[in-house]
């Protein structure tokens, strides 16, 4: 305990020197700032940010760019209640329950509420860290393969039971995504699969890409063929404040989902991923009236919020005490570290005691100036949905033009996004619902990896699922978890199964 | 209509023909084909910085990942040869590409302007950490006698970590199970865990789990022992001298890139090389960096084609 | 969208009982089709040591069966017609995005921005040329000062044909 104190002391110390304040508040603020323009991810910043780091010191850098990191995470929650526009896989839960909040002229509720979740969670994740990262990264290390592909399957199920309408076209959405993340070079013989024949294609399709068609600019072409619906959104704006009763609803929500997104975000195989997925898969199923969700319920917004920005703060964890980027963002923060001469591994801790405990301590101050950041800034959100829609859509689109033009700094992926934009809109006329597909997607990847390589490592044995017991453990889970999904519906008779 | 037409080509061309007088006159743009963050991206944007202040215009790294780092280098070697669009060339697109990618678009040899080595970084061979073996010679022979129970991870398919430990192989002559992952993260967090048993990859990348103990190090495939890591011993003297493997990365610009300006960069690249901050920066990632005699785009034009013609038998019988 | 269910004169419609589910179960049949002809060339290995084809195959099966099912279901389940389609809306928001895409290379930011938006702002009825272009060059202006001088994205703002042009 006295080692703990002495080292959050230590942290503190070092984060709370003027410099070191300033740095983290320019990060949270630049990273706001990119979280919330549509399409434009940290990762783009984070590069060309890099080369003016080069005059501070590693730990100073470093700061700044986490800064930016969780600030980006915290600006894209902005975006997808406000224009129904995921930036980063982690969101895509938040755009079904905090948009339809908008609609409803709560989004200053939604924000607020957001804020709030986020920050408990961030202040939770940095003891978290502080405390137990080392104990933890042994955990993170009997997942192998096997298990890992357990997890995903635990995922896809939490997708079933997102789906607001029908569970056979949801399951038909997770499918499509699953089969999209098939596209591009496998893995294992370097064989080039359903590209069409495009080089662009031969890594796959990326997220950013998918996601901006499917929910932006589908979004988009929708609410211009119907006035209505895009009118609701100016309509009538409600309180900026979340109410008393909010905060009830909400108490628990954030706890929960602190709770799973920070435990998520340890494994090294990006698990923060799936968090916010968990996080509403548990308050949809405990919820007295699971009808409300995906029709703007709090909890629905506060849960997955908060195990968002757990995950996201936890997820240093594998980088600092392993050395281990968990998803590409951290692997950019290795980069960065590399620059600044810390390689990072399980050494940093030990050797570099104030890099690693000023960084966990700049995390929680990072989360303080979030809130101070954003709360002021909800009103001018809230304001900025009552620009028209005619000026509001262009706007929307050449923000993503730009973001999507410079993940990778190729035209062809605004191409791609066009397309995928038709592909969105021709199944929202088909009545599907994107969000399933998304998850898909995202797990899709990871899956098929997982999948073969612990055939692989088996030599072709299914068995190895079974016989090892946290993989066991995690199908097991899934199976439950797919039971109490499907049936209370089965046994409310056919209609109900298919409209819910 | 047509003078107008004419006048302004006129202006472009003058102007044009003024740029290359006073090149650079603009920020010139570096293309590095993998993602920011990565070892590539790294040297570039460490040397980047320091040849900015010797042209006098800032150098802006731009990442075009795919394909092995192909997609980018295509895309590079098509781009205007006005020296504005130069790119950070790799082991990978200018060495192993053509025996990797059947339909390349580019020659490494024939379609590049060579401006110079920037740095390299080893290739280590390393176990999990309760290999039953040693010492390298004890591994070759565990590998030998064990060849169908082993497990290599690499981190997909034209990746450093996937071509070194092909070379390894077959001049071990052995086959064994090769997992891949997508990436050296993934693949590194399986061997500290014992998932798999061996990989060779670039030392920046292995360097503090090895200090750390979580992984085992055999050798490290240059002549001569790291800094970064004293104890390692070489492959030469652990016994596997043929197996000489360093990812370099040298900067080119498109084929007929005017000679005054291949010259100027090469000539800011050497800058670069000869200051000792930049150098530290190299050196502290464990990079080699080139010799005087390997400086300048003459030896790199030689390299890379003796290069093409070292990965090419090794990666064409390879089981894919 | 099942907000819309049944509407009242549902019961005189004929064979089909829902529009909007046939199409969905078509739709998905012809992507599982396109999708499995794509990757008829794959190999697919076996059981043991799974191929490059085998998962997709997997995939375009069960996705073709939940086609399958939804077009029987839409025989005999009264559900939602099919909307409207318009096509002002993708003509000129999609055609906003391939313009952005062609022009930004060779034009920079400079030009696409300006003609991707105004393109793009055609889709809407409340469409003015005037306003379309102050806003959409003033838009531009915010896009460079904000991602190229603020967050310093490798964006070209004057593109590779006009380059020569701005000599500076």
């Amino acid at each position: 305990m006295e080692a703990f104190l002495g080292n959050l002391a230590l942290g503190f110390g070092v984060a709370l020197t003027l410099n070191n304040i300033f740095l983290c508040f320019v990060g949270c603020m630049v990273g706001t700032l990119i979280g919330v323009l549509p399409g434009v991810g940290p990762i783009a910043t984070i590069a060309m940010l890099l080369p003016i780091t080069f005059g501070f010191d590693p730990t100073g850098a470093l700061i700044m760019l986490a800064g930016i990191y969780y600030g980006a995470q915290y600006g894209g929650s902005t975006t997808a209640i406000l224009v129904n526009i995921p930036g980063e896989a982690t969101s895509v839960v938040t755009v079904l329950d905090g948009h339809q909040m908008a609609k409803q002229g709560r989004a200053g509720v939604a924000l607020g509420m957001a804020a709030m979740g986020s920050f408990f969670a961030g202040t939770v994740a940095t003891l978290f860290i502080a405390a137990l990262g080392q104990p933890l990264t042994k955990l993170a290390q009997l997942f192998g393969p096997a298990e890992y592909f357990s997890l995903m399957i635990m995922g896809l199920v939490f997708a079933v039971v997102l789906a607001r309408g029908s569970i056979l076209k949801a399951m038909c959405m997770i499918l499509l995504g699953l089969l999209l993340a098939t596209v591009g070079t496998d893995l294992e013989t370097g064989q080039e699969r359903m590209t069409l024949g495009i080089q662009d294609l031969s890594d796959g399709v990326d997220f950013a890409v998918l996601a901006m068609g499917i929910f932006g600019f589908a979004e988009i072409v929708r609410n211009l063929e119907n006035p209505e619906t895009r009118d609701v959104v100016r309509a009538a704006i409600g309180r900026l404040w979340p109410s008393k009763d909010d905060f009830r609803q909400s108490y628990f929500p954030i706890l929960r989902g602190t709770l799973i997104g920070a435990v998520l975000g340890i494994l090294p195989g990006n698990g923060a991923v799936l968090g916010p997925f968990a996080s509403y898969t548990v308050e949809k199923k405990i919820a007295k009236d699971p009808k409300r969700f995906g029709r703007g319920a709090i909890e629905g917004v506060a849960g997955p919020e908060s195990a968002n920005n757990a995950g996201a703060q936890t997820a240093f964890i594998p980088l600092l005490t392993l050395g281990i980027p968990p998803n590409a963002v951290m692997a950019l923060m290795v980069g960065a570290m590399t620059i600044h001469g810390i390689i990072p591994g399980p050494q940093v801790m030990t050797k570099n005691p104030e890099l690693f405990w000023g960084m966990v301590a700049s995390m929680w101050i990072g989360n303080l100036m979030l809130v101070i950041i954003n709360l002021p800034l909800i009103g001018l959100w809230v304001k900025l949905l009552q620009v028209p829609y005619r000026m509001m859509f262009p706007a929307i689109m050449i923000f993503c033009c730009i973001g999507i033009y410079s993940i990778n700094n190729s035209t062809s992926d605004v191409l791609f996004t066009a397309f995928f934009g038709l592909v969105g809109y021709t199944l929202l006329k088909f009545g599907f619902e994107p969000a399933p597909m998304l998850l898909g997607f995202v797990l899709g990847k990871l899956m098929e990896e997982k999948l073969r390589q612990a055939l692989i490592l088996s030599r072709g044995s299914f068995s190895t699922f079974i016989e090892r017991p946290v993989s066991a453990g995690l199908l097991l889970v899934a199976v439950v978890m797919l039971a109490i999904a499907l049936l209370p519906s089965i046994q409310k008779g056919r209609d109900e199964v298919f409209t819910e | 209509m047509k003078k107008l037409v004419l006048a302004l080509a006129a202006t472009a061309m003058m102007t044009g023909a003024a740029q290359a007088q006073s090149y650079p006159n603009r920020p010139v743009t570096m293309i590095v084909p993998f993602a920011a963050g990565g070892p590539t991206d790294i040297v570039a944007r460490i040397v980047g910085e320091h040849m900015s202040k010797t042209l006098g215009q800032q150098i802006v790294v731009e990442n075009v990942a795919g394909a092995g780092g192909t997609t980018g280098i295509t895309r590079a070697a098509q781009s205007k040869n006005d020296g504005y669009t130069i790119m950070m060339g790799h082991m990978g697109t200018h060495g192993a590409a053509p025996a990797l990618y059947a339909n390349l678009k580019y020659d490494p040899v024939k379609d590049f302007e060579p401006v110079g080595m920037a740095a390299g970084t080893p290739i280590l061979i390393v176990g999990k950490k309760n290999f039953p073996a040693k010492d390298l010679k004890e591994m070759m022979a565990y590998l030998k006698a064990n060849a169908d129970k082993v497990n290599q991870a690499h981190a997909g398919i034209g990746a450093v970590s996937h071509m070194t430990c092909i070379m390894f192989n077959s001049q071990l002559g052995i086959k064994p199970t090769a997992v891949p992952y997508s990436g050296t993260g993934p693949a590194l967090n399986d061997l500290v865990s014992g998932q798999v048993d061996y990989m060779c990859d670039q030392i920046v990348n292995l360097v503090q789990q090895i200090k750390a103990g979580s992984i085992k190090a055999y050798a490290i495939a240059t002549p001569v022992r790291s800094p970064a890591l004293p104890d390692v011993p070489t492959t030469v003297e652990a016994g596997m001298p043929d197996y000489q493997v360093t990812a370099w990365n040298a900067i080119f610009a498109p084929k007929d890139t005017p000679k005054e300006i291949v010259t100027g960069l090469t000539d800011a690249l050497n800058k670069a090389l000869d200051d000792e901050a930049t150098k530290g920066r190299l050196l502290e990632l464990g990079g080699v960096l080139p010799t005087k005699d390997e400086r300048g785009g003459k030896w790199l034009g030689e390299f890379v084609g003796k290069e093409v013609a070292r990965w090419t038998p090794v990666l064409k019988d390879a089981p894919k | 969208m099942s907000d819309q269910v049944a509407p009242s004169e549902d019961q005189s419609r004929g064979l089909i009982k829902s529009t909007q589910e046939l199409g969905a179960g078509l739709f998905l049949i012809a992507i599982a089709l396109f999708f499995y002809w794509q990757g008829l060339d794959l190999p697919r290995g076996s059981l043991r040591a799974l191929g490059p084809g085998m998962l997709p195959l997997a995939l375009v099966t069960l996705l073709g069966v939940g086609g399958l099912m939804m077009v029987i279901f839409s025989l005999f389940e009264v559900g939602p017609r099919l909307e409207r389609w318009s096509l002002r809306g993708p003509f000129f928001v999609f055609g906003g995005i391939i313009l952005f895409a062609l022009l930004i290379r060779t034009c920079g930011l400079m030009v696409a921005g300006p003609v991707s938006m105004i393109f793009g702002m055609m889709a809407s009825d409340e469409f003015e040329l005037k306003e379309a272009t102050i806003f959409s060059v003033a838009m531009t202006i915010v896009c460079i000062l904000l991602f190229k001088t603020l967050l310093r994205l490798p964006i070209p703002v004057i593109g590779t044909l006009l380059e020569p042009f701005f000599p500076f």
